[in-house]
């Protein structure tokens, strides 16, 4: 289900910002567009709270059980089994606060569920990064050729797109998820996939990604090209590279930033479902998604196993959402009231002015 | 625009070929078809695995096996010759007929689901955009964004518990304690007062009122068990049908308009009066009848509203027309609801009515509102597990396009003009931002083809996601080739066809042959 | 030897009978009484099945599917049926079948009078005739390596058996038919109808129309005039055989119900009545059918609920009255939970095994030995068994299941008595500060066995041993088997309950499934004797110095029996659990709504 919705996001980007828009306007001057950005991100309350639960959880996940063989602060690993305590019941308590030995609980065979959660926060944290990473550069560049050059590059670029997009993503998980199960002595890459599953995976997902960007940066850049900037720098003598990276990406690199994050919110709950179909991540490593597949039988009977990996997607997902919410809003020109209260008390003209606020009729608001 | 079109369907036709071949390889090498005999004691192994091979054609080349494949599947081109022949599963089946199967299982789980989410999502979102950062806007947004970060299958494991067995458990003995009511109430009228908006006095005068209505409903309901027996009646739909009255003349002509107001009403008094005239007709309904009659009610509200005439006669017909369609709803909803004990007390119910699993309750016998009210009670929790789940992006994108063109200079201008914001909304701004929206709908439709793959597991509706998802498991090729061209081909027309009905919605869009 | 070996099959059936007693008798309450007490005759009952129906003949390879076989057992009926004992049942109101006479053995098989099809046709010998060609292989002279020849019939039962017969002769009461062996066969009373099969299946009438033959009269004599296969001399195939074989073989492959009746008939005590593809097959009584035991409801309802939580909630809702979800502790917890449900726990024939290659790191016996030490059975089961089945005890044996009569015996014997606890010291001292490393390789997408795994290797490593983890995905891991690419591996056996066939086929020195190069002089010349030995005793005799030799070696060890879960609403009487695949299908006649 989270594919789809991805794919929708963009194409409700592009065709929203499709050719004809107004030019955007700057409503602070003295600023710079990235000041203004900045500015109007921080302004705004969800965004921010989700930024500080991403990081908390980032942070959290990766030093708790540690990365890279670095060891983490926490006892256990995600390997580890140990006896039982209290069949396996949280021991963290709130009255009195306690964080005791497994403050999650333990699966069947004694593996700390903490530590599980924690190795999995972090798979699907890579996963997720490295989908929007690979997404966003590669939708960056075939979106912004096929947009620049037009011509025979497009053409190719673009039907290569149409090609890989209608691929359904489930069955190209299904053979990495092969490939990465799969140890053949002799290949070099087999054998790299198997300690890495979750890096392949990722990869590969993101190789499939990146389509829906892709277009959408070729929607971008072809309104952008024919911009009288555009035309003043190639006048000038800038280079097709110049042209590119220096004058059209930086005006395209909003709706870039808001789709990737878009794209990387629903990676996670792309892993989750694989995982639940049995194509994603392998015992005995472990994922989010992968918890939770495993443990929805223990629903009912040892709920731990299933709240707990199962709260940790939804903040992921939830902050990411509204960092890329508080993103799209900051990147938008047009949108002028960007927070409420500051609106209502700084802004005051501005919210005299807003549309939206006329047909509210809601002056206490 | 015939040669932009024949090259479109030129283009499509490669793509999909490339595409196919690709998907081909990609199945046959996604594992050992052979891996669950080849772990097997059995004594006759070689022999089970011999035939294996010889039905999935395993000593062929994967990719001269594809072409085998295409030389079938191009027959399916010829109309009407049934030679189409996309090959057999593993299981002996053969795709065509396995296909035919699959495809009425998903049209019927995701059909509703998708209508439904695509017209909540609309309107929450132009709601939201509308009322920009207030309370009901974050509030939706959170829910949104919570419902899209939950996993699915999670969301229906919790349906079933609880709008199912539970559900169905509180049927046994619908009575609903005192402090329940009061707290449902308590909730609604908190969450109504939060989302009104306003001065803090209106929005507890709201509350309030929400608070005492819904609390005493509860408990009406309780005390003449209600959900054993309900039903609306002749009052509750002359009530509402001027409450449909008025919002219809509001949303679409304006509360101004007088004589739409007036031909609103009169459908509703007529539709009263034949609630009363239509029951013993509805008895032998069919789907047929429904649809005719549904079609005649429609045209008495039209009619109505042409003889109310007005200075827009236009707008009275089309009022009328739409609360003459919303009425008959009513009462078609009526009569379901009278059908209800006699489906409830059905020897196939057992008195279990909301079912965990499937399309339809297995040989059950009634007529059209008992086996309409079995579709119901089937497909009503999977419906809103899909629709809780793909809520967000039609809420999300409606806020943004409608936002968008809100801050456009023709919507200035329509104010400027003096026009009603009624008819700066519903005329300009809402109808330009359903434009984009045709995109996505459009994009859907393939996804929907594709099948909701675990909203059909967890629901046991064996529907395309399952036919597919089955032939990976045993790499088998043929099924996933079915349903990806299916899917393949759905997406492709349509998006051609978004793209043409753009072009006719969007006056900037040209198409270049 | 006036008993022969049916005395044998009986007596083993009753040990067997006495310990699977045991076991139920010692689940726990929860088990519900067997007898059928308080039934009434008629009603309805919604059974939950994991797959879609498909076809209408479970013989075939492609149709052997759990939910065809079990829609054909309540809708066909045979000579035999086994119990939830496993014992074998006659079914003499069907038919009668006598051993006339030991050496060549020869079986006689006469069907009653009066047994017929749901379109009236009598039941004769051309069915058997039939179901013999297609259970034979008789035809058969493909050869899958030279690529030469034809496989007729596609059938997925085991051909060993009645291939050992020569064309049978037929009664001319048209109504029996004789079958000669040229070799002892141990399981003759199986040999006609493999299990979870109804037994006389298809009806020759229709296949011999629908393959555009004349008559049933005509089917019978081509099936006369050709001569036994010959993989070695392959001739051009015979097209009259190869249209019926291949009407028998996927002729009623269909998961809608065809227009055409004939294609589903019914000789059993259930007919279907309506098929909805991919939800659910309705079967309503037979009313002719007095040939066997006499059913009580007047319908069943299959209905396919794939995974398992849906298939507890759908019982729970009441849609489903008899479920069978894959074993967890989960699930039977959930199950126990619920009021007004019997569970239903038993054992499966499978077990996991750990098996450890006779190479590499593992190929010095005290390796081996140090390594079996470290692996905590118990703590396995504890882990893995014990929350689903409280009895659960490690498996002591390598060729026998506790149900087997064989199996305390031989546990006891067998040396199993040495890995009982985990011995890291003992260990230790065999290393002798030696560190190995073992890479393990086990089926990832299996919970049980990535659990064992890591309880193995949490173990192993205390003393010395280097796990590697060699874990495969569930399409790769099998055909990785015996490639030599691990040292250790953890996979599960299906033990047939009956026979000896498989032994070999694992242990012997280059059998067909012996993937870690076990070979043992011994070993060897003890299966040699048992493939030829008929007597029963002798048998387990011979198996048991078998099993005794295999863990001398330090083979590996057996893990754990797989854990059975069924559960059926406390409105229905009359359904109890069974090991093999029948599953409680095995007395659909006792079900009955209270």
């Amino acid at each position: 289900m989270s594919q789809p919705t991805q794919e929708e996001e963009i194409l409700a980007q592009q065709a929203v910002r499709g050719p004809g828009d107004a030019p955007p306007e700057h409503e602070s001057s003295g600023l710079s567009q990235g000041q203004i950005v900045r500015k109007r991100f921080f302004g705004h309350t969800g965004a921010l709270i989700g930024l500080a639960v991403f990081a908390l959880i980032f942070i959290l996940a990766f030093t708790s059980v540690g990365v890279a063989g670095i060891p983490g602060w926490w006892k256990y690993n995600h390997l580890d089994v140990s006896p039982l305590v209290g069949d396996g019941a949280p021991t963290a308590g709130l009255v009195p606060p306690a964080w005791g030995e497994h403050p999650f609980g333990q699966d069947r065979i004694g593996r700390d569920l903490f530590a599980m959660t924690m190795r999995g926060a972090q798979q699907s944290i890579t996963i997720m990064i490295l989908i929007g990473a690979i997404a966003g550069i590669l939708g960056a560049v075939i979106g912004g050729l096929a947009g620049y050059f037009r011509g025979w590059v497009e053409a190719v670029l673009m039907r290569i797109t149409d090609v890989i997009i209608i691929i359904p993503v489930l069955l190209l998980a299904a053979v990495v998820a092969q490939i990465a199960g799969r140890r053949d002595e002799g290949s070099m890459f087999a054998a790299f996939a198997n300690a890495n599953g979750i890096l392949v995976l990722g990869v590969f997902l993101g190789l499939v990604s990146w389509v829906g960007l892709a277009r959408l940066v070729r929607g971008e850049f072809l309104t952008l090209r024919e911009r009288e900037f555009v035309d003043a720098a190639r006048i000038s003598g800038a280079s097709n590279a110049r042209i590119i990276f220096k004058h059209i990406l930086p005006n395209a690199v909003g709706v870039l930033i808001v789709n990737v994050t878009l794209t990387m919110s629903a990676a996670i709950l792309l892993e989750t479902a694989l995982s639940y179909l049995g194509v994603g991540v392998k015992s005995p490593d472990t994922s989010l998604g992968l918890l939770i597949s495993q443990n929805q039988e223990a629903f009912a009977t040892r709920p731990w196993l299933f709240w707990f990996p199962g709260l940790f997607i939804v903040l992921i997902c939830l902050s990411i959402n509204f960092i890329g919410d508080g993103l799209r809003d900051a990147f938008d020109p047009r949108q002028k009231k960007f927070n409420a209260k500051k609106a209502s008390d700084a802004n005051a003209p501005a919210v005299e002015k807003s549309a939206a606020t006329a047909f509210d009729g809601t002056k206490g608001d | 625009m015939v040669t932009y079109i024949v090259r479109r369907l030129v283009t499509a036709a490669l793509i999909l070929l490339g595409a196919s071949f690709l998907v081909y390889l990609l199945t046959a090498s996604s594992g050992d078809p052979l891996a669950d005999l080849r772990a097997s004691n059995a004594p006759n192994k070689q022999q089970l695995m011999n035939a294996r091979t010889e039905l999935l054609d395993l000593d062929t080349p994967a990719p001269i096996r594809y072409f085998k494949w295409l030389a079938g599947a191009a027959q399916c081109l010829v109309p009407f010759a049934g030679t189409c022949d996309l090959g057999k599963s593993v299981s002996g089946q053969p795709i065509t007929e396995a296909l035919g199967i699959a495809l009425v299982q998903t049209l019927t789980l995701v059909t509703g689901a998708t209508i439904l989410a695509i017209l909540i999502g609309i309107s929450l979102g132009i709601v939201t955009a509308l009322r920009q950062y207030s309370a009901l806007d974050y509030g939706v947004t959170f829910m949104a964004f919570l419902f899209f970060s939950l996993p699915i299958f999670w969301v229906a494991v919790l349906l079933k518990e609880y709008g199912a067995i539970g559900f169905n458990d509180f049927l046994r003995n619908p009575e609903i304690p005192l402090p329940t009511a009061l707290g449902v109430g308590a909730v609604a009228g908190l969450l109504v007062a939060v989302a009104v908006g306003g001065e803090l006095r209106r929005r507890l005068i709201t509350g309030g009122a929400v608070f005492a209505a819904v609390t005493l409903i509860l408990i009406y309901f309780s005390a003449t068990q209600w959900f054993k027996t309900p039903g609306l009646g002749p009052v509750v739909i002359a009530v509402a049908g001027a409450g449909i009255a008025v919002a219809v003349t509001v949303l679409v002509a304006g509360l101004r308009n007088r004589r739409a107001l007036q031909s609103s009403l009169i459908v509703v008094a007529l539709g009263v009066i034949a609630y009363f005239a239509v029951q013993p007709l509805l008895d032998q309904a069919t789907a047929l009848m429904i649809a005719l009659l549904g079609l005649a009610t429609v045209l008495v509200g039209v009619a109505v509203g042409y003889f109310m005439g007005g200075y827009d006669r236009g707008q009275s017909m089309r009022v009328a027309g739409i609360t003459a369609f919303l009425v008959g709803g009513l009462v078609v909803m009526d009569r379901f609801m009278q059908a209800w004990p006699s489906y409830f007390s059905n020897s196939r119910v057992r008195g279990r009515p909301i079912a965990t699993i499937g399309a339809g309750t297995p040989n059950i016998e009634g007529d059209f509102w008992v086996l309409g009210t079995d579709t119901f009670t089937h497909l009503i929790l999977p419906t809103i597990a899909l629709i809780l789940v793909s809520l967000a992006s039609y809420t999300r994108f409606t806020r943004s396009s409608m936002l968008e063109i809100m801050n456009m200079d023709y919507i200035r201008t329509a104010r400027a003009k003096g026009l009603s914001e009624r008819s700066v909304i519903m005329g300009h701004a809402f109808r330009n931002a359903l434009i984009p929206i045709a995109t996505i709908v459009a994009f859907d439709i393939g996804a929907l083809i594709g099948g909701a793959v675990i909203t059909e597991s967890v629901f046991s509706v064996r529907g395309m996601g399952f036919l597919f998802l089955d032939g990976i498991t045993h790499i088998d090729p043929n099924p996933v080739m079915g349903v990806f061209v299916c899917v393949a081909v759905t997406a492709m027309v349509f998006n051609l066809i978004a793209d043409l009905a753009y072009s006719a919605l969007d006056p900037r869009v040209r198409i270049k042959a | 030897m006036r008993f022969g070996r049916i005395s044998q099959a009986v007596g083993v059936a009753a040990a067997a009978a006495l310990a699977l007693s045991a076991c139920a008798g010692t689940s726990g309450g929860s088990t519900s009484s067997t007898a059928a007490a308080g039934g009434q005759q008629g009603g309805s009952v919604a059974v939950a099945e994991t797959n879609g129906f498909s076809s209408f003949n479970p013989g075939t390879a492609d149709g052997n599917s759990d939910v065809n076989g079990h829609i054909g057992y309540a809708t066909h009926s045979s000579f035999i049926y086994i119990d939830d004992k496993l014992n074998i049942v006659r079914n003499e109101k069907f038919g009668k079948y006598e051993k006339v006479s030991d050496n060549p053995l020869t079986v006689k098989y006469t069907v009653n009078e009066g047994v017929k099809w749901s379109d009236g046709t009598q039941v004769s010998a051309a069915d058997l005739l039939l179901s013999w060609a297609s259970g034979s292989g008789y035809y058969d002279d493909a050869d899958a390596e030279a690529k030469t020849g034809t496989t007729y019939f596609k059938t997925a039962a085991d051909t060993s058996g009645l291939n050992l017969t020569d064309f049978p002769e037929l009664g001319s009461d048209g109504r029996s038919l004789t079958l000669k062996y040229s070799k002892p066969y141990a399981d003759w009373e199986l040999a006609y109808s493999f299990p979870g099969n109804g037994g006389v299946d298809i009806p020759a009438h229709v296949v011999a129309k629908q393959a555009g033959l004349k008559d049933t009269q005509a089917l019978v004599d081509l099936l006369k005039g050709l001569k036994r296969g010959d993989s070695k001399a392959p001739k051009p195939e015979d097209a009259s055989l190869k249209a019926v074989a291949d009407f028998w073989s996927t002729g009623f492959e269909s998961k809608t119900l065809p227009s055409d009746p004939s294609l589903y008939l019914s000789n059993g005590p259930y007919i279907i009545k309506s098929v909805v593809p991919e939800q659910s097959v309705t079967l309503v009584r037979n009313k002719d059918y007095n040939w066997g035991p006499s059913p009580k409801l007047d319908e069943i309802v299959v209905r396919t609920i794939g995974a398992a939580p849906a298939q507890v909630q759908a019982l729970k809702n009441g849609e489903v009255d008899i479920i069978n979800p894959q074993a967890s502790a989960d699930t039977v917890e959930q199950l126990k939970a619920l009021t007004g449900v019997n569970l239903l726990l038993g054992n499966q024939l499978s077990y996991d095994h750990l098996d450890l290659n006779f190479s590499g790191p593992l190929a010095e016996k005290n390796v081996r030995e140090a390594f079996l030490k470290t692996v905590p059975r118990k703590d396995i089961v504890d882990k893995i068994i014990k929350k689903i089945d409280p009895q659960a005890k490690p498996l002591d044996s390598q060729i026998f299941v506790p149900a087997q009569a064989a199996y305390a015996d031989s546990a006891a014997k067998n040396g199993s008595s040495m890995y009982q606890d985990v011995d890291v010291d003992g260990a230790k001292k065999l290393l002798n500060g030696a560190t190995p490393e073992i890479r393990i390789m086990y089926n990832k997408d299996n919970p049980n066995r990535v659990d064992a795994y890591s309880l193995i290797r949490e173990s192993a490593t205390k003393a010395g041993f280097k796990i590697v983890d060699g874990g495969l995905g569930k399409a790769d891991w099998s055909s990785s088997l015996g490639d030599g690419s691990y040292d250790a591996t953890i996979f599960g056996w299906i033990n047939s309950g009956v026979g000896v066939s498989g032994t070999p086929q694992i242990f012997k020195t280059g059998g067909g499934s012996n993937y870690n190069g076990f070979s043992d002089a011994d070993a060897d010349k003890a299966m040699d004797e048992l493939i030829v030995t008929t007597d029963k005793a002798k048998q387990d005799e011979l198996q048991t110095k078998i099993d005794a030799t295999i863990w001398k070696s330090a083979y590996g060890v057996p893990l754990f029996q797989s854990p059975d879960v069924k559960a059926s609403s406390d409105q229905i009487s009359g359904v109890t659990a069974m090991p093999n695949q029948t599953g409680v299908w095995w007395n659909v006649w006792d079900w009955s709504r209270k």
